[in-house]
């Protein structure tokens, strides 16, 4: 009951974010009762599976200051369990849900035992390292259907499938995406109020520290990369029903990995609204920009040069992201 | 047994190359603690710069090197003067996907400009002249003159590292910055000159990687993780350890040649199933991640 009453109490930010936030998450909730395009949808419900990655990595992250770029191999797992499950077995998206994230939990732990002697760069890298030895392996594996991937067709099954997830329009797909997105984020509340909370937050700060004061450094950082890990899989599995087929390259690709750091990052890594902020800038943006320059005047990878040159410009100046400035201005004015 | 001997003698020659690849890397990453995402893009930009040239005025490939070494070393200055100045007082997060950005714009202005297709060289002095040197080693004569200049630049750099006041500077700067700068030396200029010289020798590494390597542009992303884990064998910051690491995963990358050559020769029916070519670059992963486990400074580290 504490930890649900925790997770509900939003009192310690100001009161103008807790209103943005009430606005946000109202027009969030009501925003499929408007006209919209399928583009727009489409659009939005990538924002909410985003955010929902950006959150996970943001406990690791952000919090804990381990620079992860590996999420990717935690979608696919996640999304190939679901597949499988479904096509072999025909297991509900429900029960495979868990069985994705229990399988990538393990694997989590048997990858972060050793991944969490490493500091630092040499971190990143051997993250990255882990995830495209696992993309190798999928991409020849038979049974997960090698390179070309598996694909759920949906004709099969008798929409609206609730236990399956399979549906024909997306204001379904929006509204579980949503619940969610909400149970993340108040998850993500309790987390930072959390005893594991502060304990990464001492150890980002410094870890000689924080093991002096009888942390358990390398524990924490475990565990902790195992709560990312479920939030990731999750939304892989939840990838896999929606998009309805799935190939190693567009589920684990590093692109993939430094996409979800970056949400974090871009918003503001370490702070609540952080990655939310940063997957509502970002996806827009680069659907938008994709469907505007790449697609319609024919100027192939135009999209990615100016998202890239965001992100440069982003990090070089404002590495604290976008609220890291709303920090600022409010030093500044004493709000 | 030919397979074997083919497969050290080809991993020998690509092991040479590898090390130029990776030097440029170990020199920026043993002066200003970055770790360059977009390593790799140099490269590529090194290949199309050997093969646009080559094409153009029909010269041979392999004399494409000074013009690859100057737009390298050009593109590192501003890249450092432009763009990591400002990304090197930020966190490290920042400055990993800061090159990441900057990955993504060089990959993808490659993409505007020369289209998605693969494009190789298909004239030139040496292309297709080979020789045999018996027990059944046949060596391509392109990869032997690319190996040689390969080392030849390695030792170029080399010199410049150790024998010049530069490059003693250099050093200085990579051992202790505030010391150098109480010493008088230029440290800031010095940056931007590891970034020039870590610039040139990756695109001349690529305009010799394109005489036997077909160029698109993503070819990138498997040349910088190979250049990672060179560096991580090597030790971060260390030359001559970049040049040993490299013949080192020159070898990794033919464990697909070794591995037939114990299949067929032992006849080991299951060894021959595994599909081992689609694991060519694993093994460079699979290298980096155990070296990391092992020592996580780097095999022959350096800096402490």
């Amino acid at each position: 009951m504490e930890a649900i009453k925790n997770a509900l109490d939003f009192s310690d930010s100001p009161k103008i974010d807790q209103m943005v936030a009430l606005a946000v998450f109202g027009l969030l909730l009501a925003f499929p009762l408007f006209p919209h395009s399928a583009f727009a949808m489409a659009t939005m419900i990538q924002f909410l599976m985003f955010s929902l990655y950006g959150m996970g990595w943001n406990t690791i992250g952000g919090y804990g200051g381990q620079v992860d770029l590996g999420k990717a191999q935690y979608v696919g797992i996640g999304a190939y369990t679901t597949t499988v499950c479904l096509l072999r077995w025909d297991i509900p998206f429900w029960v495979s849900m868990p069985i994705g994230a229990c399988l990538a939990i393990g694997w989590s732990f048997i990858i972060g035992y050793p991944l969490f002697k490493l500091k630092g760069h040499y971190f990143a890298i051997a993250t990255i390292a882990t995830s495209l030895v696992l993309k190798d392996l999928f991409e020849i594996w038979k049974f997960v259907g090698a390179a070309r991937g598996l694909g759920i067709l949906p004709f099969k099954y008798q929409t609206p499938d609730f236990l399956r997830l399979i549906f024909k329009e997306d204001i379904y797909y929006y509204y579980v995406i949503f619940a969610f997105f909400v149970i993340g984020l108040l998850y993500m509340n309790w987390f930072r109020k959390s005893r594991l909370g502060f304990q990464l937050r001492s150890i980002k700060d410094n870890e000689e520290v924080a093991r002096s004061l009888g942390i358990n450094v390398h524990w924490a950082k475990i565990k902790t990369y195992a709560i990312a890990t479920a939030f990731v899989s999750v939304v892989g599995s939840f990838h896999a029903v929606y998009v309805k087929n799935i190939e190693p390259e567009d589920t684990m690709s590093l692109d993939i990995s430094i996409l979800i750091a970056l949400m974090a990052m871009l918003g503001g890594a370490g702070s609540l609204w952080g990655p939310i902020i940063g997957a509502g800038v970002l996806i827009p943006l680069k659907s938008y920009l994709k469907e505007w320059l790449g697609a319609a005047a024919g100027l192939l990878g135009i999209d990615l040069i100016i998202y890239g040159l965001i992100i440069m410009i982003i990090s070089a100046f404002e590495p604290r992201g976008l609220w890291g400035i709303v920090a600022k201005i409010r030093r500044r004015k004493h709000i | 047994m030919d397979i074997l001997f083919g497969s050290i003698a080809s991993g020998v020659l690509l092991g040479m190359v590898l090390s130029l690849v990776a030097l440029g890397l170990t020199i920026i990453f043993g002066l200003m603690d970055i770790v360059n995402f977009a390593h790799g893009e140099f490269l590529m930009i090194g290949m199309y710069t050997g093969l646009l040239t080559a094409q153009a005025t029909g010269i041979d490939p392999l004399f494409t090197l000074p013009l690859a070494a100057a737009i390298g070393f050009l593109l590192g200055i501003l890249c450092y003067g432009g763009f990591i100045k400002f990304l090197l007082r930020g966190p490290m997060i920042a400055q990993l996907l800061g090159t990441f950005g900057l990955m993504l714009v060089l990959r993808n202005l490659a993409l505007l400009f020369f289209g998605s297709e693969d494009r190789a060289l298909h004239h030139g002095l040496l292309v297709g002249k080979s020789f045999d040197i018996g027990m059944g080693i046949i060596i391509s004569a392109t990869k032997l003159a690319v190996a040689v200049l390969a080392v030849l630049s390695f030792c170029g750099v080399w010199l410049l590292m150790n024998r010049t006041q530069l490059g003693k500077a250099l050093t200085a700067t990579a051992l202790n910055r505030q010391g150098a700068r109480y010493m008088g030396i230029p440290t800031e200029r010095m940056n931007a000159l590891a970034w020039g010289i870590g610039s040139a020798t990756v695109t001349v590494a690529g305009a010799l990687i394109v005489n036997f390597w077909s160029v698109n542009p993503y070819v990138g992303l498997v040349f910088t993780m190979i250049a990672f884990t060179v560096v991580a064998l090597g030790g971060f910051g260390s030359v001559p350890g970049a040049f040993f690491a490299g013949l080192v995963v020159g070898f990794i990358m033919e464990i697909p040649g070794f591995w037939d050559f114990f299949a067929i020769t032992f006849d080991i029916g299951w060894m021959a199933d595994v599909p081992m070519t689609s694991f060519k670059y694993t093994w460079i992963y699979v290298a980096y991640f155990v070296i990391m486990m092992i020592s996580p400074r780097g095999l022959f580290g350096w800096k402490q």
